[in-house]
């Protein structure tokens, strides 16, 4: 026989009869949500990429240390297709009259920006887009309006050129979220012929670029292998530090969401193709009998699987682009996004998953066809001998994990993924292997219909436990999306609440403490923490003197070494600080104690009681390493790398910083006048821009999740229902017998009652254990609480919609007359 | 007990409806057997099915016990099956998940006899199965296997019996021996059978037979 042509004829045949449509169609399905969240996910992505693209104010940036970058780094941008813009940074003092301010100043060409919006206020405070100052004009800060004392429309100096101030910043892209110093933007003409840009200014020279997408990547390529010593490439996420903890994760929640799809779309396929290598047996055992080979079968099978596959696969993929593509037209709106072109390579990757699912999943139990025995032919209750171990078996797992690791982009997700899900497939092989053995004893005291039914779960005990771990981990998979996902969203949501400190104060003078509390008191500022700041310099660790010439040069020990840093102190460990290890310095420490964040402990190789020597002007002070915070640097509050214990740290020459949340409208122009050393820095707007940016990103990711939950849940039911067709012969016979339909349910209802109940109720318990492993280990969420009550509840309702799928499909099967049935045997 | 009036079923097939059964009628008086002979294909089986309420007919009807039957939904054929009818198939159709005795324990428990277990164990015990009470259908021979068929089929005392080439899947020898247990149990609990056979031998120890060809009665020897 030809096996191809065997194939097509049996798959014509099969299809028209519908053996093969569940499986088809749970491929259709898989491929489809596969699809539909992998392009979604895509496009959300892009659409995080281009509003990080607005703070940077282009798709990338090269940034070099004292010199210019040479003139080939913009040309090469032209000859790529891609705009760029040119700017410099550098601190200086800007003075108007007797008054004076350290500014950061950014002197920018007219291209700037290429991304996102200048934001300006005018004379007569109305808010507008601007493009880049004229030369001979500036924008400046509010606090250097304040500081000099000048409104819009007047001038001001700065490297002895006059400056006509044009408006009041409001918002800049391509600054730092944190700055030290209020802000001018100023023309870069200007800053050539100030004379502060000479030989041997600590100035930061950056071009931006932006354009296509791929000219962006291709320039990227090309400046890493052109970049000169002191200069590095700035993508987009890492521009902003503060925002590259939101950035990633968005991307993992929306990873963890196709993720989750595609393990569902695998055990819906996995079901669909048990049951049709179960319904091919008498058919293999035929064929055997009339002589066809061992390879002829596994090839027939095999060409059989492909020719239904290749057009399921299409057809899912362009169903699911459709899918994605009503999904976005609804999702634009938290966006805020542009339509871009569709991206293909979700559909296309979502298509050869579906082939390696479906020949992962389904190849096992159809090989396994090979080893059927023609006798069956005449003894159909004759069992197949099974071979105690094959390989073959190890193929779903090898393609799960594969996928996993795969789609998962990420080891630490994938690991905690696969971690749970391992965890569950253990659980629920222990509990229903005890569950059988308790009904196989306690069912004989059960009613006929129930016992009948529960005593299928222990004929079938190889399926059951297929059975209840499909469902298992595919209700924890839908209530990692349903539960716990939503929740670790909302965690992520408090992480900024409203009271998170909107301002930051530097050079407040010890004397000036009780004045200063006062009056932020009477202008209802609240979450008020103020910390002494001492600046330093590192000279020794372990008695051992360091050199920033002992580090790579330019690196961030390296600069640590040779700048300053600045240590705090205090009775006790700050909000958003924790202990990692030793122990919190002791307020009256015999010699002095060090806390040390956990970056400064891989930087510099320390561990506990390890000895850092400081300078602080004429005093030096040697203090051992006690304990390792890891500090949550996205909180908005004073944080220190280094803090030393009060006891030995008093009496060192420092001011003090400041945080505090400031509720608009109150102003601090009266406390800036009446404390004019006092440098202010207003954060609230980048603080909005954060809480904008999580607030589309989980807006988004809540779409996408949902979206996945709904294509699990067809794909389950669908898998469910087909499982009931298991019972069609029992079923026929039961009403033979004259089973009424009160009866045939409460067979069907106790078996799938208890599939249900053990699976859910397990799914549960690994979906809480896996929400807490990934809110520690991959979304980096400290005191993630799984919402119990929510599992429960849960955990109940899958039960329920596994009885209600159960009963769906049974219903079918009960309305056809007994007759067909027992005529076409099982 | 049982009669049928121009009974008729057709299905639609690639070539057109398809005629089954053209118009069959027969009476069957209380206790007494009836062989239904015929060709593979000649509708036996299809005549069988229609006789005990377990599919439609397309036109005719049905009268069983004074019950119309063609006049019941499923719900109401099913409750008929339970309360006069028994059954015995060419391939047994045990459940595999149920052992001996719980297969026989099936009829009464549908009822909801609580004497199941000892009913069932006394007829199993009957048919000389009553040291295989806790054997599964896989591990009995076939010979036993269609002797829990009977038990399963007596034990709940029907009216009637309909067995569908009862010994079709048995060697001559177990199939002889299964014969006289079915026509022993037949006489014992007097019940009215309807056999489907082409096995004449068989047939033969039926009081009457009905010869179909082609969905017709061609012969009836009443």
């Amino acid at each position: 026989m030809n096996p191809l042509v065997f194939a097509a004829r049996s798959l014509r045949r099969e299809f028209r009869h519908g053996e093969l449509a569940t499986l088809a169609a749970a491929l259709v399905l898989a491929v489809a949500a596969l699809a539909a969240v992998g392009t979604l996910a895509n496009r959300v992505e892009t659409a995080i990429l281009a509003s990080a693209t607005e703070l940077l104010g282009g798709d990338l940036g090269v940034s070099a240390r004292r010199t210019p970058l040479p003139d080939s780094f913009t040309a090469k941008a032209t000859a790529l297709g891609l705009s760029s813009s040119r700017s410099v940074e550098f601190s200086s003092v800007v003075f108007a009259g007797d008054n004076s301010q350290f500014s950061e100043v950014r002197a920018v060409d007219e291209h700037y920006p290429l991304r996102g919006a200048l934001q300006v206020k005018d004379a007569a405070g109305m808010q507008h887009n601007a493009a880049a100052p004229a030369p001979g004009q500036a924008y400046a800060d509010r606090a250097v309006l304040n500081a000099l004392g000048r409104k819009v429309g007047d001038s001001m100096q700065l490297g002895g050129r006059d400056l006509v101030i044009t408006g009041e910043i409001v918002s800049a892209p391509g600054g730092a979220v944190f700055q030290f110093a209020p802000t001018v933007l100023m023309n870069a003409t200007d800053a050539e012929a100030s004379g502060l840009l000479g030989a041997g200014s600590r100035a930061n020279f950056r071009i931006l670029v932006a354009g296509a997408m791929e000219a962006v990547a291709d320039y990227a390529g090309w400046a890493k292998d052109n970049l000169p010593a002191s200069a590095r490439l700035i993508t987009v996420t890492e521009a902003q530090a503060n925002l590259r903890n939101s950035f990633e994760r968005g991307e993992n929640f929306l990873r963890l969401a196709a993720l989750l799809a595609a393990l569902l779309a695998g055990i819906a396929v996995a079901l669909a193709a048990q049951r049709f290598a179960r319904r091919k047996t008498e058919e293999v055992a035929v064929l055997r009998c009339l002589g066809a080979s061992r390879r002829e079968i596994v090839l027939g099978l095999a060409f059989e699987l492909l020719l239904l596959a290749l057009p399921a696969c299409l057809l899912g993929a362009l169903l699911g682009l459709g899918m994605q593509q009503i999904a976005f037209v609804f999702a634009r709106e938290l966006l805020g996004t542009t339509t871009g072109s569709i991206p293909l390579s979700a559909s296309a990757s979502a298509f050869l998953i579906g082939l390696a699912v479906l020949f992962g999943f389904a190849l096992p139990p159809l090989l396994r066809l090979r080893d059927v025995e023609p006798m069956r032919v005449f003894r159909r209750d004759l069992q197949t001998r099974l071979r105690r171990f094959d390989a073959l078996y190890l193929l779903p797992f090898a393609v799960g994990g594969l996928l996993i690791l795969l789609e998962s982009g990420s080891t630490r997700l994938a690991g905690v993924l696969a971690g749970g899900l391992a965890g569950v497939a253990l659980v629920t092989l222990v509990f229903t292997l005890l569950l059988l053995k308790i009904l196989r004893a306690g069912s004989r005291r059960l009613p006929g219909a129930l016992r009948f039914g529960l005593a299928n779960l222990n004929r079938r005990r190889t399926l059951t436990l297929i059975q209840v771990g499909a469902l298992a981990l595919s209700l924890t998979a839908l209530d990692l999306l349903a539960v716990v996902g939503p929740s670790l969203l909302d965690r992520w949501r408090a992480d900024l609440p409203a009271d998170t400190p909107n301002y930051f104060v530097l050079n407040l003078q010890a004397d000036q403490r009780e004045e200063f509390s006062g009056r932020l008191q009477a202008l209802g500022a609240d979450n008020l923490s103020l910390l002494p700041l001492a600046a330093g310099k590192l000279v020794a660790i372990n008695g051992k003197p360091v050199r920033a010439t002992d580090f790579e040069p330019d690196s961030r020990a390296g600069n640590f070494v040779e700048g300053e840093v600045r240590v705090s102190w205090s009775a006790d460990l700050p909000p958003s600080n924790r202990i990692v290890d030793g122990r919190w310095a002791d307020a009256h420490a015999q010699a002095a104690e060090l806390s040390v964040d956990t970056s400064w402990v891989e930087l510099f190789k320390l561990t506990l009681g390890d000895t850092m020597t400081f300078r602080f002007a004429d005093q030096e002070i040697t203090a051992s390493v006690t304990s390792v915070r890891e500090v949550d640097w996205d909180s908005f509050r004073v944080n220190f790398f280094m803090m030393l214990d009060p006891a030995h740290a008093e009496n060192l020459p420092h001011s003090l910083i400041s945080s505090f949340h400031l509720p608009p409208p109150a102003s601090l122009a009266d406390l800036s006048r009446a404390m004019p050393n006092l440098s202010l820095i207003d954060v609230s707007s980048i603080l909005d821009r954060i809480r904008d940016i999580i607030g589309r990103v989980s807006a988004a990711v809540t779409w996408v999740l949902g979206f996945s939950l709904a294509a699990g849940i067809l794909v389950l039911f669908a898998a469910l229902a087909a499982t009931a067709e298991e019972r069609r012969f029992e079923i026929a016979l039961l009403r033979t017998l004259g089973a009424n339909s009160g009866q045939l349910n409460a067979a069907v209802l106790g078996e799938f009652a208890v599939l249900g109940m053990l699976a859910g109720l397990i799914a549960a318990a690994g979906a809480a254990a896996t929400g807490i492993a990934l809110a520690g280990n991959v979304f980096r969420m400290t005191d993630y609480t799984p919402p119990w009550l929510s599992l429960a509840l849960v955990a109940l309702a899958s039960a329920v919609i596994v009885m209600l799928a159960g009963l769906l499909g049974t219903r079918r099967i009960a309305g056809t007359p007994p007759m067909l049935v027992l005529r076409h045997g099982t | 007990m049982l009669s049928a009036e121009k009974l008729s079923k057709a299905v639609d097939g690639p070539d057109g409806r398809l005629l089954i059964l053209d118009e069959v009628s027969l009476t069957v008086e209380r206790g007494a057997s009836l062989a239904i002979v015929g060709a593979s294909g000649s509708g036996k089986t299809t005549l069988l099915g229609l006789l005990a309420g377990l599919d439609r007919p397309t036109s005719g009807s049905i009268t069983l016990a004074g019950e119309s039957l063609d006049r019941l939904d499923e719900e109401a054929r099913a409750r008929v099956r339970r309360r006069l009818i028994g059954f015995v198939f060419q391939s047994f159709h045990l459940l595999p998940a149920l052992n001996a005795e719980e297969n026989v324990m099936l009829p009464l428990e549908l009822e909801g006899r609580s004497d199941a277990r000892q009913r069932a164990a006394s007829v199993l015990g009957d048919v000389g199965l009553g040291k295989r009470l806790h054997h599964y259908p896989h591990q009995l021979s076939g010979g036993e296997q269609q002797r829990v068929a009977l038990a399963r089929a007596f034990v709940h005392g029907p009216q009637l019996l309909f067995a569908d080439e009862p010994t079709g899947n048995l060697d001559q020898r177990t199939g002889a021996a299964v014969s006289d247990l079915l026509f022993d149990l037949n006489r014992e609990h007097a019940t009215t059978l309807v056999l489907v056979s082409h096995d004449l031998d068989l047939a033969a120890r039926c009081a009457r037979m009905l010869r179909l060809r082609d969905g017709r009665v061609v012969e009836d020897d009443a």
